[in-house]
């Protein structure tokens, strides 16, 4: 494509008082002899937008740079269809907002953001997008219990074709193994059906939803829209086509086994939440285990594993709502039954306080107590000795019938690592490189993006929902399904136009690979946190775009500086950090290059500028997709050019990350961590390139953090390569 | 907060109290309280209470009978409200104290002044349809003794003062116009309060 460029310099919001904006064009038409160069006093109104489309239609423009605001805003002004370029200059956020007005430093900060960008379009070029072979908009549930027929339900609803596999002969899940379950409507007072029933007819009498029962996954291969999922299955092996998959494979209860010190596998009478619901489905009521009178006295004991560094170091949420619906049961057949909960909180939350108060007042007794021992006291009953924590002192509950034990849920995603790898329990035995399930991050949930993508697991195109992704009620895993629908909607009809998902949704760029230049190094598909990259046997890696989430890591992994988009690659970077223009060591003005992650870190400097805070005058930043793209050539570029340091911005790493790519920030400071060395063959101090940790909430400490940042380097003097 | 027990026996938990004070007509809501101490920090009385609202509740929870009815919280609630439109839970605290008041009367559990004054109170209502003061006075010291009359004494002053002011008539006021409806009424509230209660 023949790039034609036009340049559009905003005075608006302040930009045309504090920068000298003709001195501005004249560097985009001088020294870059961009054809169309024009300033616009509001470059977002009418006239502004009207001037570019009459260049666009004359001029032949089909490359646009707009110098005034941050590409945070106002994008959907300066959208003008898929076959225009546009490239932003933030002059506003982050020069005239942060820089003090008619001055020589704000100048020359703003003709290097200009000299920067329009470097950057010189390798520029249209994304196309990815269309795949033989898309398929079907959607895979995986588990029929009530997340799984929900996500199905949902799915099919809105139109999509639905598969939906469960291992068990019948649908149901859990629903299939309890007596009543726990309000899913206001009032959230009363005690539900199961309705199994009518759930799997809803189901059955869904033309779109085909089900296979009894039948496990044997293998799942491909990407999104063409994964190729191979199921096991009474009748034989069947293979079907989908385009992405609802993991709702739901929880299983914590080995009550390892429970001894609460009496379990002591006393016939200590039971599970599970067998209580046996027990009751078999007798129609609550009674003693042993002899199978009606319990007239139960003791529930909450968290009994969870919440434990010893067990369950987390909650499992749904174990308070279960007893408090078992005790019910208890006052249901007699009101008069004393039935006492053993809490350390009671954690009903959302409309389960009403089902708590419910409880209450039916006269369940609550207790906050740390449970000590559970003994045989007489006649063969039981009593609980605890330590009461309201009246702060020891108590006892005595001639117990039945002593329930919350004992909290593990997924089933959870591995056991002792086992030989074969035993393990396998569920989607994904074909990727990166191995057969979804990466976990702790206890054996699969790893998601907490706060932001919740239902997006590190394999593109696969969601968990329910129980599976992390402890929950079933009012939350109806919500939960509901939501994991939706996003897998989303992925197949994103996939279908060749457009990223989260967090990059509607990119239309994905990695191209020089493959003449690979030297089969393996970091690309080591890296990726997203499985996108698979290999043949001689080690080439396999892209699968519409897995990739446009990160951009492996651009920043290959040594071979092989990987790029249309849109985003090492040369462009490189030169971005080559149009930098570096004063003079006499001249006593520094530079410091900042690579700030366009997720959290652009924002916060943008939210600095919005609060007008002052920041150095000595900085020159550039936004990447992650920081996991960042390629070591470009701290080479930036020291070989005289920069005197590099500051890298982004999010949080480790177990809490906030990285938007889950491992992206994490990988490059393993990458910072081997800069070292290339600075010492340069003779350079290797504190010259250092990396912060910013989320959006930041702001403010970003001025401190550069400054900072720059009174150390400035201890260093100056960068000696300046001027080679 | 450890010194609801002497003993270092642990607490028996007790049902048959728990239900018998929640199958009162405002008990019954206090099987709600989630001890979140918002009751207690509210009171302004609470330092001079025995337990505050909240202690007292668990007391119920766990039985402990004689703490409870003999405890001084619900003589020395002034019904001032502010805990019963604090509480989270909607649980019309100074009516529970009214009900714990009626019990411990009934059941024989109390020697406090406060509750002498409420009973003495009560009976010249009903007896007159209106309070005398030289009526509630002379049935409270009735049932306080002599010890109390000689209290009375040392406050002489005031009275005196009071009289002067025509503050403190001497002679009772005549019995209302229907008082026998007026009873009526009274004892039909009692029967329903005795209904709300199952
Ligand atoms: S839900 Fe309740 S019982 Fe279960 S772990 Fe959490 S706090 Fe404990
Ligand atoms: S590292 Fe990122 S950009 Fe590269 S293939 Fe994986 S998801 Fe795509
Ligand atoms: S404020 Fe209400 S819920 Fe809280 S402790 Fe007092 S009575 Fe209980
Ligand atoms: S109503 Fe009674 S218990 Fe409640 S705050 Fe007032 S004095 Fe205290």
């Amino acid at each position: 494509m023949a790039k034609k460029v036009g340049v559009y310099i905003c005075k608006g919001c302040g930009i045309g008082e504090a920068l000298d904006v003709d001195a501005l064009a004249k560097v985009a038409s001088k020294e870059y002899k961009a054809p169309v160069v024009k300033t616009c006093d509001v470059l977002c109104a009418p006239e502004g937008i009207e001037l570019i489309k009459q260049d666009l239609a004359g001029e032949g423009v089909n490359l646009v740079v707009i110098a005034g605001c941050s590409a945070r805003v106002n994008y959907d002004h300066f959208d003008f269809g898929p076959e225009i370029l546009v490239e932003r200059v933030n002059l506003r956020e982050q020069v005239v907002w942060t820089q003090p007005p008619d001055d020589e430093d704000t100048q020359m900060m703003a003709e290097d953001y200009m000299r920067m960008t329009l470097a950057k379009t010189k390798n520029l070029e249209l994304p196309e997008p990815f269309i795949g072979e033989n898309l398929s908009k079907a959607i895979l549930v995986v588990g029929g219990g009530l997340a799984g027929m929900t996500a199905a339900l949902e799915a099919a609803n809105a139109g999509h074709q639905v598969i939906l596999v469960e291992k068990e002969s019948a649908l149901g899940g859990w629903l299939n193994k309890v007596y009543k379950i726990a309000p899913l409507a206001a009032p959230f007072t009363e005690l539900q059906d199961p309705d199994v029933e009518a759930r799997v007819q809803a189901i059955n009498d869904n033309p779109r939803i085909k089900v296979y029962t009894g039948a496990t996954i044997a293998s799942t291969a491909g990407a999104p829209g063409m994964f190729d999922v191979t199921i096991n299955t009474a009748g034989g092996e069947v293979t079907e086509r989908v385009g992405a998959i609802v993991l709702a494979t739901g929880a299983r209860p914590y080995d009550p086994e390892k429970l001894g010190h609460l009496g379990y596998g002591q006393f016939a009478d200590v039971i599970t939440q599970a067998q209580l619901e046996e027990l009751v489905k078999a007798e129609g009521k609550v009674v003693r285990p042993s002899s199978k009178e009606e319990a007239v006295k139960v003791a529930f004991i909450q968290c009994a594993g969870s919440r434990d560094p010893e067990h369950l170091p987390y909650c499992s949420a749904a174990c308070c709502v279960e007893s408090i619906k078992q005790a019910l049961y208890v006052k249901e057949q007699n009101p008069e039954a004393a039935v006492y909960v053993f809490y350390k909180d009671i954690r009903s939350s959302g409309q389960y306080e009403h089902f708590y108060k419910q409880a209450q007042m039916q006269g369940v007794v609550f207790v906050k107590a740390d449970v000590e021992s559970i003994e045989e006291g007489e006649g063969g009953k039981l009593a609980v000795n605890a330590q009461d924590l309201m009246m702060g002192a020891p108590t006892l509950l005595d001639e117990v019938d039945v002593v329930v034990l919350a004992n909290g849920m593990v997924p089933s995603t959870l591995v056991d690592e002792n086992l030989p790898p074969e035993e393990q329990t396998r569920i989607l035995n994904l074909k990727y490189r990166q191995g057969p399930e979804l990466p976990t991050l702790k206890y054996g949930f699969p790893d998601s993006h907490f706060i932001c993508f919740p239902y997006e697991t590190r394999r593109t195109g696969i969601y968990a929902a329910g129980s599976v992704r992390r402890p929950m009620d079933m009012l939350q895993a109806v919500e939960d399904a509901t939501g994991a629908a939706l996003k897998a909607i989303q992925c197949v009809e994103m996939t279908a136009r060749g457009m990223a998902v989260h967090p990059r949704s509607g990119d239309l760029s994905f990695p191209e690979f020089m493959m003449s230049r690979c030297t089969q190094c393996k970091r690309c598909t080591e890296e990726c946190p997203f499985g996108a990259i698979n290999e043949d046997e001689k080690a080439n890696p396999l892209p699968n775009p519409t897995r990739c989430r446009r990160c951009g890591t492996c651009m920043g992994a290959c040594p071979e500086r092989i990987i790029s988009f249309k849109n985003y690659s090492v040369p462009m970077i490189g030169n971005m950090v080559k149009a930098i223009e570096v004063p003079e060591e006499d001249e006593e003005k520094p530079r410091v290059l900042i690579f700030a992650c366009e997720n959290d870190a652009i924002p916060a400097l943008d939210m600095a500028g919005i609060n007008r805070l002052n920041y150095s005058k000595w900085v020159r930043i550039i936004p990447v997709r992650c920081l996991g793209s960042l390629n070591l050539v470009w701290v080479n570029d930036a020291m070989s050019k005289g920069i005197d340091g590099v500051l890298l911005l982004g999010c949080k790493h480790g177990d809490d990350y906030q990285c938007h790519f889950m491992k992206g920030s994490e990988l490059a400071g393993i990458r910072l961590s081997k800069v070292s060395e290339t600075l010492d063959r340069l003779g350079l101090e290797s504190e010259r390139v250092q990396m912060e940790e910013v989320s959006i909430m930041d702001y403010d400490k970003i001025p401190g953090i550069i400054e900072r940042f720059i009174e150390k380097i400035e201890e260093f003097g100056p960068n000696p390569m300046k001027g080679f | 907060m450890a010194d609801n027990n002497v003993s270092s026996a642990p607490i028996k938990y007790d049902h048959n109290f728990a239900q018998e004070f929640f199958s009162t007509e405002n008990g019954r809501l206090a099987q709600k309280c989630m001890q979140c101490g918002m009751c207690a920090v509210s009171c302004a009385t609470k330092d001079l209470m025995d337990h505050s609202p909240r202690r007292l509740f668990n007391l119920v929870r766990a039985g402990k009978k004689d703490e409870v009815l003999g405890s001084n919280t619900m003589w020395m609630c002034t019904s001032c409200c502010t805990c019963k439109v604090r509480c989270p839970r909607g649980i019309p605290l100074v009516d529970v104290m009214h009900d714990l008041k009626n019990m411990a009367i009934a059941q024989n559990y109390v020697s406090y002044p406060q509750a002498a004054f409420y009973q003495a109170f009560w009976q010249e209502v009903l007896n007159r349809g209106r309070a005398f003061e030289g009526g509630v006075m002379a049935r409270y010291y009735l049932k306080r003794g002599w010890g109390e009359i000689k209290k009375a004494f040392e406050m002489k002053d005031l009275g005196m003062s009071m009289l002067k002011h025509g503050r403190l008539p001497m002679v009772p006021p005549r019995k209302i116009k229907g008082l026998k409806e007026l009873q009526q009424i009274i004892e039909k509230a009692q029967a329903l309060q005795r209904k709300e209660a199952k």
